[in-house]
């Protein structure tokens, strides 16, 4: 079959490549359709890349993403830190709307696209382009995600999500939460939406504008046949989920290759120690130096080897044991027996890898989920969180030798490797089986719940409630009246007998 | 491993066997629990069987089920409350007793004490199994059809908005008109109010046992793995949690050649094909008028009718019907000249039909039943008959309509295609997770925390009302305060005017 690929860059894009691997090697047509303007995705022999020209360049992507690594590390009062964020965000945002704008406007490109028809569409929906896309060439899409902010892929799913244990993503609330952390979450429940609307809004009136009919994000979003939501439950927590969601958390945790020489060298150097892993993320290239020299005094107390991929400024007083590398084989070193330990920003994608090697982890969340994962982690006893502004040496210095020490740490992380391991089919296959479902037979309309077609009133039942409280009232009510009719014509008459009588013998 | 099986009598039992006997075939240890007294369980097993000394026989057992079964020819009684009130009522109380039998018998008791299994593997049609994994602190993985009243809600903590969920045995589709509705949401107050008064046994046997008074809540929440026969070709999409698990349609499998008598009446049956008819192990005798009416109407289509029946031979059989005591029922509609099944729509059977892609003439007559053929039916796979009021035209006219009407076999076509794409084979999937909870000692990471909240902080309530009331004060303080500057401000105007003008007077 033919495939349509819209990808987001960045991290997102990496984990997405696995697949479209899969589904080439299974003699699919996959074409992958992206920005001129892309930092990560670039052409690969096993799809066929399209370019659409963009109003912006691949400097202003680069210094967006450059901006958002460096701006975790300004210590701002939190106001001020909000107004940044907030200000970020819609320049950012709009940046990626307009070159959603032109791909949309751009009506030889389209053109093309509805010529090649295709099957289906894979998209990550975190920026809704691909789903404009979907609607607009009539085809059924999967989507494959982390998870949208706001609560986007509850409503679109129609997915129930009790705020009483359902901790909001960035409230770094646990599923069992105390009464204020409950206010909390519902407090967050209240305003997520306006804080969205900024992003997301405009992508509904873009959608209106290409679609001729009035669309909403949610409508946007909805028609998905199959989400395939890189989650576990051993790092999530449970909560109810709907048939078309497909949980393939651990996607990008594959088959472990052999170190390359350099690498070897360091881990067989680093004795019975053994060594530990660092890595904040492609997206922090550059830490500011008072915190990279507090980071390197930290590292340079431990025993073990420190591999610490870092592409900025060397700190000066850098330790012996401390290798600073431009780039490292993240998940095979994990997979090294000699790994003690993985300091990680904890994005998702370290995040499983520290899960499926089973390495107790230091984590420092910078932004977005990497918080929400921190706190997971750290719930199940398998790693210590440090606040990158406010942490110091010794802070970092003890959370290390905590987790490399204390037995608990490599215990709990063993338990939840064995359990996330633990599978009756491995993620990936599972991705590329519903990817071809959707394919073959051109959608999942069987798996989307009747919920969809309801109104909020209809779908909480506030209208049969209302219709069942009215008519235990009226029957009250008249129950009620004829009772007090009926005790009077009783008591009423006997009262005014007694009073005649009364009267009689006045 | 070592696996307790606690099964449930009845068409129950097969699809659970398939899964036990893999078990077994793995190398697991497997003990299953069966009463002395059975219909199906028991016979030719290759695990280790314990049988279970109770008071009734079988013909009590016969006696409670055919007394509800012929009620259903009478009058069919129609969702939760009158089916577990009236005729089955004396069913499930016999059922209910045979766990007080078992742990009656301390000898057995002191063996599955011994014995320390892995894990419980149990269907809880009957209550005795979740008791059991309660009393050995064991973990379970249940093994069900569907639940009934609202325990799935409570022991699972699943949602099932009643707006666009049908309650079980309602009849309703997940498409509702408001009257539905209503009508709905009533059904899911009857089952609140009246299911702790039916299980009222179960619940005062496990009391007895557990030494604490339990409820049926407390049963089923800390079941690990939540097992289902269904999917989502027949049961609508509806909210799940993480530990469920749907292995529906665990019976359809390649069908076995037929023998050489089933081979010779396919045969025989020329271009028109075959219909095969059974209703189900558990009817065993149609009332004789009823019996003659559907003779009739199988007398006027073409096709060859292979009817399993095992009552008195209807006096107006036609030349193009055969009575079977027994059919290879998968293989004949596995057959390409099958085409239609007359089912009583029992699960196993429905199954059978889609997997083969075979229209369905659907009678049900109790339990879920009713459920299973509106699902076929709104999805325009088969025609939905009352057999109570069904004459021998409309079964006639019915038959006509799924053998000759193309949408009705496209449609089976499409769900059977539906659902036989898919990643694993159900049987493996129901094998791993049983296998997963022995592994493991249970799934606690899949357990949702909303098992430890009380009802009103799961809805929120608490934190409403908090909310509200926080809101309704600095309102209520607003109010006051403005009313009161108001009041000095114009107030006091007003009364500098007032002496103005008293003094102008």
């Amino acid at each position: 079959g033919k495939l349509l690929v819209i990808p987001i860059d960045g991290s997102h894009w990496l984990s997405m490549l696995g697949v479209i691997q899969q589904l080439q090697q299974k003699g699919h047509e996959v074409v992958v359709i992206a920005p001129e303007a892309s930092i990560h995705i670039k052409e690969g022999s096993f799809y066929t890349m399209r370019k659409y020209p963009v109003p912006f360049q691949n400097e202003n992507v680069t210094a967006a993403f450059v901006e958002l690594g460096r701006s975790v590390f300004d210590q701002d009062p939190f106001l001020l830190r909000v107004v940044k964020t907030y200000n970020k965000v819609k320049r950012d945002s709009s940046m990626l709307l307009s070159g959603c704008s032109h791909l949309l406007h751009n009506a030889e490109f389209m053109a093309s696209l509805e010529q090649s028809h295709f099957d289906a569409l894979l998209t990550d929906p975190f920026l809704p382009c691909g789903s404009i896309v979907a609607q607009y060439l009539s085809l059924p899409a999967v989507y494959f995600l982390n998870a949208l902010p706001c609560s986007l892929d509850l409503e679109a799913t129609q997915c129930p999500a009790p705020l009483s244990y359902v901790p909001k993503s960035l409230s770094s609330n646990t599923d069992r939460m105390n009464f204020l952390q409950r206010v909390k979450n519902m407090i967050i429940a209240l305003t997520e939406n306006f804080l969205c609307r900024v992003v997301y809004s405009p992508y509904g009136s873009l959608a209106t504008e290409i679609l001729q009919k009035e669309v909403t994000v949610k409508d946007l979003l909805s028609p998905a046949s199959i989400w395939l939501m890189r989650n576990d439950f051993v790092k999530d927590y449970p909560r109810p989920i709907m048939p078309n969601m497909v949980f393939i958390g651990g996607i990008n945790c594959l088959q472990k290759k052999a170190l390359s020489q350099e690498f070897e060298a360091y881990v067989n150097a680093s004795g019975e120690h053994g060594i530990v892993v660092f890595s904040l993320g492609s997206m922090v290239s550059e830490i500011p130096e008072k915190k990279a020299m507090e980071i390197a005094e930290a590292l340079g107390r431990i025993p073990q080897t420190v591999l610490w991929r870092y592409t900025g400024t060397r700190p000066s007083n850098l330790a012996k044991n401390t290798i600073l590398v431009k780039w490292l084989p993240q998940n095979d070193l994990l997979g090294h027996p000699k790994a003690r330990a993985f300091i990680t920003h904890s994005g998702s994608h370290g995040i499983y890898e520290g899960i499926c090697n089973g390495v107790p982890m230091v984590m420092m969340p910078l932004f977005g989920d990497q918080m929400d994962n921190a706190k997971r982690m750290e719930t199940r006893g398998a790693g210590v969180t440090l606040n990158v502004l406010e942490m110091t040496a010794d802070d970092l210095e003890n959370a290390l030798k905590t987790v490399i020490n204390n037995k608990s740490y490599k215990e709990n992380i063993m338990r939840l490797s064995s359990l996330h391991k633990d599978r009756p089919i491995e993620p990936l296959d599972l991705a590329v089986f519903w990817v071809e479902y959707v394919m073959r037979h051109k959608g999942a309309p069987h798996l989307r719940p009747a919920a969809h077609d309801l109104t909020w009133y209809q779908y909480h039942s506030l209208d049969v409630i209302g219709f069942l409280l009215a008519i235990v009232l009226t029957v009250v009510f008249i129950v009620y009246k004829s009772c007090a009719y009926g005790c009077r014509k009783c008591f009423g008459g006997k009262g005014r007998v007694k009073k005649s009588h009364k009267s009689k013998t006045h | 491993g070592r696996l307790l099986v606690v099964p449930m009598d009845g068409s129950h039992w097969f699809t659970m066997q398939m899964i036990v006997e893999k078990l077994s075939h793995r190398g697991h240890e497997v003990v299953v629990v069966i009463p002395e007294v059975s219909w199906h369980m028991g016979k030719s097993l290759n695990f280790t069987v314990k049988l279970l000394l109770v008071l009734n026989t079988l013909e009590d057992l016969n006696y409670h089920f055919k007394f509800f079964a012929h009620n259903q020819w009478k009058t069919q009684e129609v969702g939760m409350f009158s089916l577990l009130k009236h005729s089955g009522k004396g069913f499930f109380e016999l059922l209910f007793s045979h766990c007080r039998s078992l742990f009656k018998d301390k000898k057995l008791v002191e063996y599955l004490k011994q014995s320390s299994f892995d894990a419980v593997f149990l269907d809880p049609f009957d209550v005795c199994g979740l008791i059991l994994a309660k009393y050995f602190s064991l973990p379970s993985v249940v093994f069900s059809g569907g639940i009934f009243c609202h325990y799935l809600d409570e022991g699972a903590q699943c949602p099932s908005p009643p707006s666009y969920v049908p309650r079980i045995l309602s009849k309703f589709t997940d498409t509702m008109t408001f009257k539905e509705r209503v009508w709905n949401h009533l059904s899911y107050m009857k089952e609140r109010a009246f299911c702790p008064y039916f299980f009222k046994t179960a619940v005062e046997i496990a009391s007895e046992v557990l030494q604490t008074p339990v409820t049926m809540r407390d049963l089923f929440s800390p079941v690990s793995i939540w097992m289902f026969r269904t999917d989502f070709v027949l049961e609508f999409p509806r909210p799940m949690m993480p530990n469920m698990v749907y292995i529906g349609g665990i019976n359809c499998h390649q069908g076995k050649p037929l023998s050489k008598e089933f081979e010779a009446y396919v045969n025989a049956s020329g271009e028109h094909g075959i219909v095969v008819f059974s209703l189900g192990s558990m009817v065993s005798e149609i009332p004789e008028k009823k019996a003659m009416e559907i003779a009739e109407a199988l007398g006027r289509i073409p096709q060859t009718l292979l009817w399993r029946y095992t009552g008195t031979r209807p006096s107006n059989l036609a030349k193009n019907t055969i009575l079977v005591k027994w059919l290879p029922q998968n293989d004949l509609l596995g057959h390409p000249k099958a085409r239609a099944f007359i089912t009583h729509s029992g699960s196993h059977g429905i199954y059978e039909g889609i997997c083969n892609g075979v229209p369905m003439v659907m009678m049900p007559l109790f339990g879920d039943q009713m459920d299973n053929a509106k699902r076929m039916e709104t999805r325009g796979a088969g025609v939905t008959l009352n057999v109570l009021e069904m004459t021998a035209d409309d079964l006639e006219n019915a038959l006509k309509t799924v053998i000759n009407n193309k949408s009705y076999k496209e449609n089976i076509m499409r769900l059977s295609s539906l659902h036989k794409d898919r990643p694993i084979e159900p049987l493996d999937l129901a094998v791993f997770w049983v296998e997963y909870v022995m592994r493991h000692k249970g799934a606690p990471h899949l357990r949702p925390a909303a098992h430890d909240l009380t009802w009103y902080q799961y809805h929120s309530l608490d934190v409403i009302g908090f909310l509200l009331a926080i809101v309704l004060t600095v309102v209520f303080i607003v109010y006051k305060s403005c009313a009161y500057g108001c009041r000095k401000c114009f107030g006091g105007k007003g009364r500098v005017k007032k002496s103005h003008k008293s003094k102008t007077h």
